[in-house]
């Protein structure tokens, strides 16, 4: 699927994971066995809930179990609601988690309490969906960038300018778009900007929030290309949140499909495609609008069919 | 491949401002082009002066006592321009020196209440859950007490003097300040650039301060303004019921209570502290107006409506009505249009035929004899942006489209192509300033362009009706579903309301919203998202429209809820027989949908095809690369194709083809001169590039 991001760092893709129960065990997601490195990111049972109180918690996620090794690109697809974006979320310690466990470079991050270790919030990083939102309106753009390599005490002035530069430049930027305005910028422009501020602090491990549904068609492919070239330059893992399986497919060396607040099914980027195992996840592939009009009838009256049978209740809802 | 192309339009300078210009003198700018900021600033000037220079301003000491009897309590003279008090004191100059104290205590009290409401307000709305909800109760309670009250009290505690009657007017503002702050950053603390921060490992002051508090700055701006002027009256009231200052040092509320205290005497004597303060507090007020306007942008210039140009507008006398529906009534508007251009008259060169003649009246592409057919007919098309003052900027350009009875047609483009304005053209709703400059749009053979909302309002619901991205902004939050849904059936369909609240029950289990009948009590937030955009299609379809336009409908939703969103339209369709203009960025939804597509590139259609055709066989350059960049796409490539580049902005369109500077086949000709839209495809290389556009 990416044969760059293999060439980095050998054999990331444990093929064992290719889960074939709708449940995944943490012994079929762990590759452990297999795989020869540890892994970078290590998510178990992981639990969250909103609002409930804590002795009748309501969980929006629940028993979630996944590894991200070094220089990897894990996928997670759902509906929203289905709890994947949570999931990103407690990973960036946005979020409290009720249950189960985050390891991060060996380090549960869990067990932090309120404070967040500036070396785990200088190694993991996020790009999110909204670039508009996601920056300062009333900042010219370097500023996120400058403020966040002062707060992590990185050079002095002048060589954060030089780095603030070299980011840009890194993501296509040029040295006029500093000092603009996020609203100065075009989608494409401030995605770049926000891809930017996560890659000048060098981290380890990115999480992509639907880095790219709210940009066009063109616009979606030049970031999803650039991802790629700066994951095969610096070698960071990514975690790659998105609704549509067809978007992740082009950059996910693995996939997990979650679906309320389950991880359903977890497998390789191709074999999720050609060989998907879990129900939900063939309605999935059949959801996905198809890249031609061929066949659409059929696949008109496949998906009637199912809504017939969810309607009657012959299908688990 | 990706030269830039040279502004050479008017409107391109129009639209691109010189850079450096900050946001600062932009509103400092905005200020100063309103009459009544400049005069209420020029009287706030000339007070600062009498209390910074009130030493050499005043003609007389302002406490200088004169007791004799023809020096008391006098009207203006030549000694005295606004007489003398009851000790015999020069107004003018005790006037001059009040400024200070009105100053003063103006800008400290509000100072003071800065002081202490900002943080707090900044505090709880950061913190939130039950500090949030404790503190803002006592924010409650504070501000309940009646204010005068409060500078009693505080001014019984601490005594008279200029401290304490900062601190009494402080502390009656200071929650104003507080609930101010608490609500701007309750909004923004959710905001996704706050998390961006957090992530960024930004401290949380760092974040209070450097993040949220710029956002402040406006609103504080005008609130301390207006309530400066609140803080004056509030020192001269005080100050005339003689719990202010001392009766000796000069203030406009004091002399305003001798006025009042020796009114049979000397009547004049309550005019000049009374304008002042009258003309202080409105000069304040109208700062903090202008303030708020210029901050607000130009959004509130006059605009000038737009007008057909008038030969398009004859062309519009000549049109029948619909009421007559045979095929005649849309062909015999059309006699005075040029003919189509299709003899090749330039020999030798092989994109004559494809290049625009000049274009006095929007020229027509194929004959339509099949219009009898056509529910919709679009027929050169210009929309544009007329702006209060510079040139008219196009934001659609030479549309020409026709949709038949029952067809689903695609309208695909990237944002900024213009799809949503055509769309909006169609609809009627076009935003004050832009409207259809020419062209017509043939709804039912019947022209509908630049009709009046009383007109439009006959047409939309029974004729033609939306679907918009959001559910939730397109439904009224404050009423059920059901009283939503009713309502066009009672109004265009007649019906009763028992008979409206049947069919709309109907309507809302057709669109597979389950257990309708009950859900027609609930409101638009009890629905998600999917079910909210069922129930607007409800709503669209109520009155049988014969033309839906979904714009972006499915856009918002995922893959499994847009896919069933799109079945439920097809099948109406197939039910109802109404055509649909569906407007999308998607190439899913076209592929799963459409009947035709029209492609949209920067204001133009450059390419209209069966949805097969255009799938295997794009003509235009643009539409073969958006089908290339797809990042869908099966194919496996290590790097997707992209396009180079970005859709121009309206204003600086290029000349000729829009695409030519993103285009992998771009030659010198395609920049010469506009290109005309011919055989359903805007593209002067068409012919040549039909067997190189191949896609994968």
């Amino acid at each position: 699927m990416n044969p760059q991001v293999e060439s980095a760092a050998p054999a990331p893709v444990p093929a064992s994971v290719s889960g074939s129960a709708p449940e995944v065990s943490p012994q079929q997601a762990g590759p452990e066995a297999s795989a020869p490195r540890s892994p970078l990111l290590s998510v178990r049972d992981l639990g969250i809930s909103y609002g409930a109180s804590k002795r009748n918690p309501k969980l929006v996620v629940e028993g979630v179990t996944f590894d991200i090794f070094p220089g990897e690109t894990l996928g997670l697809v759902g509906e929203s609601g289905s709890g994947k974006s949570t999931t990103g979320r407690a990973v960036l310690r946005l979020l409290d988690v009720a249950a189960g466990s985050i390891a991060f470079d060996g380090v549960d991050i869990t067990s932090f309490g309120r404070s967040t270790p500036l070396s785990y919030r200088r190694d993991v990083q996020a790009v999110f969906q909204d670039p508009s939102m996601s920056l300062n309106p009333r900042q010219p753009v370097h500023m996120a960038l400058t403020a966040a390599l002062k707060r992590h005490g990185i050079g002095d002035a002048a060589s954060r300018r030089a780095k603030v530069h070299e980011a840009f430049d890194l993501v296509g930027l040029q040295a006029a778009h500093l000092n603009r305005y996020p609203a100065e910028l075009s989608g494409g422009q401030q995605q770049r900007v926000a891809i930017a501020r996560a890659l000048v602090l060098d981290p380890k491990l990115v999480i992509c929030d639907e880095a790219v549904s709210a940009l066009d068609l063109s616009t979606q492919s030049q970031i999803i290309n650039l991802l790629s070239d700066l994951q095969e330059e610096l070698g960071m893992s990514y975690l790659f949140i998105a609704h549509d399986l067809g978007i992740v497919r082009h950059i996910s060396d693995r996939i997990a499909v979650m679906r309320t607040g389950r991880l359903v099914e977890l497998a390789t980027a191709h074999d999720l495609f050609e060989h998907p195992q879990h129900a939900y996840t063939r309605r999935l592939l059949g959801a996905s609008p198809a890249e031609h009009p061929e066949g659409r009838v059929e696949r008109r009256a496949q998906r009637t069919a199912y809504a017939k049978l969810h309607a009657e209740g012959l299908i688990e809802p | 491949m990706n030269k830039p192309t040279p502004p050479k339009t008017e409107a391109f300078r129009a639209l691109a401002p010189p850079k450096e210009r900050s946001e600062a003198s932009r509103v400092v700018r905005r200020i100063t082009r309103q009459p009544f900021a400049i005069i209420a600033f020029a009287w706030l000037a000339v007070i600062v002066l009498w209390a910074v220079f009130a030493d050499v301003l005043a003609p007389y000491d302002p406490l200088q006592n004169n007791f004799t009897p023809d020096e008391v309590l006098q009207g203006p003279s030549a000694e005295h321009w606004l007489g003398t008090d009851e000790n015999g004191r020069d107004v003018l100059s005790r006037i001059i020196f009040g400024a200070r104290v009105a100053l003063a205590v103006g800008f400290g009290s509000v100072l003071v209440a800065m002081l202490i409401g900002v943080p707090i307000g900044l505090l709880l709305g950061f913190r939130g859950g039950w500090s949030d909800r404790i503190g803002t109760r006592f924010v409650d309670i504070f501000d309940a007490l009646p204010g005068m009250l409060v500078a009693f009290a505080v001014i019984a505690i601490l005594g008279r003097g200029l401290p304490s009657l900062m601190l009494a007017i402080g502390l009656i503002f200071c929650m104003n300040f507080a609930r101010m702050s608490r609500a701007i950053t309750l909004s923004e603390r959710s905001k996704l650039y706050i998390d961006a921060a957090r992530v960024s490992g930004i401290r949380e002051s760092a974040i209070l301060f450097r993040q949220i508090l710029p956002n402040l700055a406006g609103p504080l701006v005008i609130q301390a303004a207006i309530l400066t002027g609140s803080a004056i009256i509030i020192e001269s009231a005080l100050s005339f019921l003689g719990i202010g200052l001392e009766s000796a040092v000069p203030s406009w509320g004091g002399l305003l209570g001798v006025a009042a205290a020796k009114q049979a005497i000397q009547p004049f004597l309550a005019f000049p502290p009374g304008l002042v303060i009258i003309f202080t507090v409105l000069a304040f007020n109208m700062v903090g107006d202008a303030v708020n306007d210029a901050l607000a942008g130009d959004q509130h210039k006059r605009i000038k409506p737009v007008r057909r140009s008038r030969r398009a507008g004859a062309a519009v006398a000549s049109v029948v009505p619909a009421t007559d529906p045979s095929p005649d009534a849309v062909v015999n508007p059309l006699p005075i249009w040029p003919e189509p251009v299709t003899d090749r008259d330039v020999e030798g060169e092989p994109d004559a035929d494809r290049r625009e003649p000049v274009r006095a009246l929007p020229p027509l592409g194929v004959a339509p004899d099949r219009s009898s057919g056509d529910i919709l007919e679009v027929r050169g098309l210009d929309v544009e942006l007329r702006p209060a003052s510079g040139p008219h900027v196009p934001l659609v350009r030479d549309v020409n489209l026709t949709i038949g009875r029952g067809e689903i047609v695609g309208l695909l483009g990237e944002s900024g192509s213009g799809k949503s304005m055509l769309a909006r053209s169609i609809l009627g709703l076009l935003p004050p300033g832009i409207g259809v400059a020419s062209g017509r749009i043939l709804l039912n053979g019947e022209d509908i362009a630049g009709r009046g909302e009383k007109d439009l309002r006959a047409i939309r619901g029974t004729e033609i009706a939306a679907v918009f991205q959001d559910p939730m902004a397109a439904l009224s939050p404050v009423h059920t579903v059901g009283k939503q849904l009713m309502e066009p059936l009672r109004v265009h369909l007649g019906l009763s309301k028992k008979q409206a609240r049947v069919r709309a029950a109907e309507l809302l289990d057709r669109v597979g919203v389950r257990d309708a009948a009950n859900r027609l009590n609930d409101y638009p937030f009890q629905f998600s998202g999917g079910m909210a955009q069922r129930v607007a299609i409800a709503i669209a379809l109520a009155a049988g429209p014969k033309l839906v336009i979904a714009d972006e409908a499915t856009s918002a939703l995922d893959v499994t809820t847009q896919a069933q969103v799109l079945d439920l339209l097809l099948d109406l369709r197939d039910e109802f027989g109404m055509a649909i203009l569906l407007i999308t960025h998607d190439l899913g939804v076209v592929a799963e949908a459409c009947d035709r597509v029209a492609v949209m590139y920067a204001g133009e259609i450059v390419e209209v095809a069966e949805v097969d055709r255009m799938f295997d066989g794009p003509r235009h350059p643009y539409t073969a690369a958006l089908l290339a960049a797809n990042p869908t796409t099966e194919a496996q490539v290590d790097r997707l194709p992209t396009i180079p580049g970005r859709v121009p902005l309206a204003g600086s369109w290029p000349t000729g083809c829009h695409f030519a500077g993103r285009c992998a086949f771009a030659t010198d000709a395609c920049s010469e001169g506009s290109v005309a839209f011919v055989d359903d495809v805007r593209c002067v290389r068409a012919d040549e590039l039909s067997k190189e556009l191949v896609v994968r």
